[in-house]
């Protein structure tokens, strides 16, 4: 493993000096969707819980930034601690609402508040731009220059996975997996299963807003679709195709998606038409995602208890 | 006064009347069972102790304190341990790591996050003596998923006894296992009482190991007390002889 990683580190370090324009800008959006796949997984594999409604997180800290900066001038870099304190705050609220939920009620809560936020985007024309966005927005300085904004994001992509690694084998993350596995049993040893859920979904939108300040930057823009379901959708598909129990299979699953999504696009306008039918055969010949490919080690399912 | 009271209880669900107005008494010190046919109300009174469905009448007292709507995540600081009458504890953990966590939960210290859990060498110190008191050494790295019934119970119990109850429950603890794995287990039980002090409640549906274990017995019928007393007065009992003990009759 430890090998593994600093190959995979040293490659991920010299790869923009070989790649064109075009190739810097697929690696940038991989390692941004990257951050946010493994954010996203933080909440659903520790907790179970599967949101429909992290574009909110995603789009809350993207707009927040966008409108920092084209409103108020704000430098871009200056923004990005109000735009996690948004993206947690949205977080917040969602969560606080939709993790008493069970199931699909909650994932179909998290998807009718960040439909919410969507919607006030897209239609407060005065504040937000409605749908013509918030453009133009050059960052300066090394968040302006594609190989900047590449190791940038590789940096969030480390720094991401690093919390995520400490915190999951701390008590914190085994009273998540605790609640996870048996919610009944957690409460009897002293756990409140509502507030460990909560501040779960909390750290995963936070870090989530991570990648929607990241996002911006690469596009320089900010529209209505950061906050759509189909961003929420995006990355739940990253991570189903990377397998969500492996540590890394969410980034994987996201620069497979990126890569693909690239490569289909640039042969066909059918890319939504090949998606389904990626997923379709992952679903039905490697449900634990792109990396069981790789190995031969079958990781064994943990039972859900019954509570 | 007994460390436990639950004074007039009743439930329903829907309509149905699961618990009515059960009331109890469990002196600090002693072992106290709950009997009953399937459907009696057993688990639901444990559930209505320990805060997991909340009462429709009545009241529940822990050392003299009301405790009726106590959240469930709370009970324990109070000193109610519970082993549920389904072991599964936390099946993608270790023995180890379960009991560990429970540890650290009594001490409030499952917020932290900066360290790994069994670095926290006090609360693994304590688990392992805990493991070690019933039994699982050979067992303690092993993932839970991939335990048996038998050893589940166990280790449901080191769980609820890293919380360091003063009252424990336990909703069947005799159920699914071997002869030699009861045998165990009772001997297991008044060794919980004689040298840790630990007041018990327990259910069983084995008449004779809880005639041979309890000091107080409580029959339950439909949710309603049918006899309460001593083992010699529930052996006694006209209607508890017509409902359960027919053979001995
Ligand atoms: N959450 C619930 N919702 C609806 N009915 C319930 C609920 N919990 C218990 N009951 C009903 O209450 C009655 C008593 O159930 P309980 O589990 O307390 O019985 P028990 O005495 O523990 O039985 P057993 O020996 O089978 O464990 C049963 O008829 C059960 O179906
Ligand atoms: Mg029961």
């Amino acid at each position: 493993m430890r090998t593994k990683l600093a190959v995979a580190a040293v490659v991920l370090a010299v790869f923009p000096w070989f790649l064109h324009d075009y190739g810097l800008q697929v690696a940038i959006q991989a390692l941004v969707l990257g951050v946010f796949a493994m954010s996203f997984n933080l909440l659903f594999r520790n907790t179970g819980l599967l949101s429909f409604g992290h574009a909110a997180c995603f789009g809350a800290a993207g707009y927040t930034t966008a409108l920092l900066v084209s409103k108020l001038r704000w430098s871009f870099a200056a923004t990005l601690p109000l735009a996690l304190v948004a993206a947690a705050l949205v977080a917040l609220v969602i969560g606080f609402f939709s993790v008493r939920l069970t199931k699909i009620y909650f994932t179909m809560l998290t998807l009718a508040f960040s439909q919410m936020l969507w919607a006030v985007a897209h239609k407060w024309y005065g504040f937000t731009g409605g749908d013509n966005g918030i453009t133009g927005l050059l960052p300066p300085g090394l968040l302006g220059n594609p190989k900047g904004l590449y190791y940038a994001s590789l940096v969030a992509l480390v720094l991401v996975s690093g919390i995520i690694y400490i915190v999951r084998r701390s008590p914190a993350g085994y009273t998540l997996r605790a609640v996870r596995d048996n919610p009944a049993r957690a409460e009897a040893i002293g756990i409140s299963a509502f507030e460990y859920m909560v501040a779960a979904f909390v750290l995963s939108g936070t870090l989530s807003g991570l990648a929607g300040f990241l996002h911006v930057a690469w596009q320089h823009s900010a529209f209505p679709d950061l906050l759509y379901w189909t961003t929420s959708a995006e990355v739940i598909i990253a991570v189903i195709l990377g397998g969500s129990a492996e540590f890394f299979g969410p980034a994987i699953g996201a620069v497979v998606l990126v890569v693909l999504e690239a490569v289909v696009r640039s042969h066909t306008q059918y890319w939504p038409l090949a998606l389904g039918m990626v997923l379709l055969a992952m679903v039905l010949f490697f449900p634990s995602g792109v990396i069981s490919l790789f190995q031969r080690r079958q990781r064994e399912e943990v039972p859900r208890a019954a509570a | 006064m007994p460390l436990l009271e639950v004074r007039r209880v009743s439930k329903s669900f829907e309509g149905f009347q699961a618990l009515s107005d059960v009331s109890l008494a469990v002196e600090e010190g002693s072992l106290y069972a709950l009997m009953g046919p399937n459907g009696a109300g057993k688990t639901t009174l444990f559930n209505v102790i320990t805060g997991r469905y909340t009462l429709d009448a009545g009241r529940v007292l822990f050392a003299n304190q009301d405790i009726s709507h106590t959240p469930t995540h709370r009970i324990i600081h109070y000193g109610i341990g519970v082993s549920f009458q389904r072991a599964i504890p936390f099946p993608s953990m270790t023995v180890l790591e379960n009991v560990a966590l429970a540890v650290l939960a009594l001490d409030r210290k499952t917020r932290n996050f900066a360290h790994p859990l069994l670095s926290y060498a006090d609360a693994a110190e304590r688990a392992e003596e805990i493991i070690s008191w019933v039994g699982l050494d050979d067992l303690k790295r092993q993932l839970t998923a991939a335990l048996p019934q038998g050893d589940l119970k166990r280790v449901d119990i080191a769980i609820a006894l890293a919380s360091k109850p003063r009252l424990l429950l336990l909703d069947e603890p005799l159920a699914g296992l071997s002869r030699a794995e009861r045998a165990q287990m009772v001997g297991f039980i008044r060794e919980l009482l004689r040298s840790l002090g630990t007041t018990l409640l327990f259910t069983e549906h084995d008449t004779e190991a809880v005639l041979q274990l309890a000091g107080r017995i409580m029959v339950l019928h439909r949710g309603s007390v049918l006899a309460e007393g001593t083992p010699n007065e529930i052996r006694s009992h006209p209607q508890v002889q017509e409902a359960f003990l027919g053979r001995e009759a």
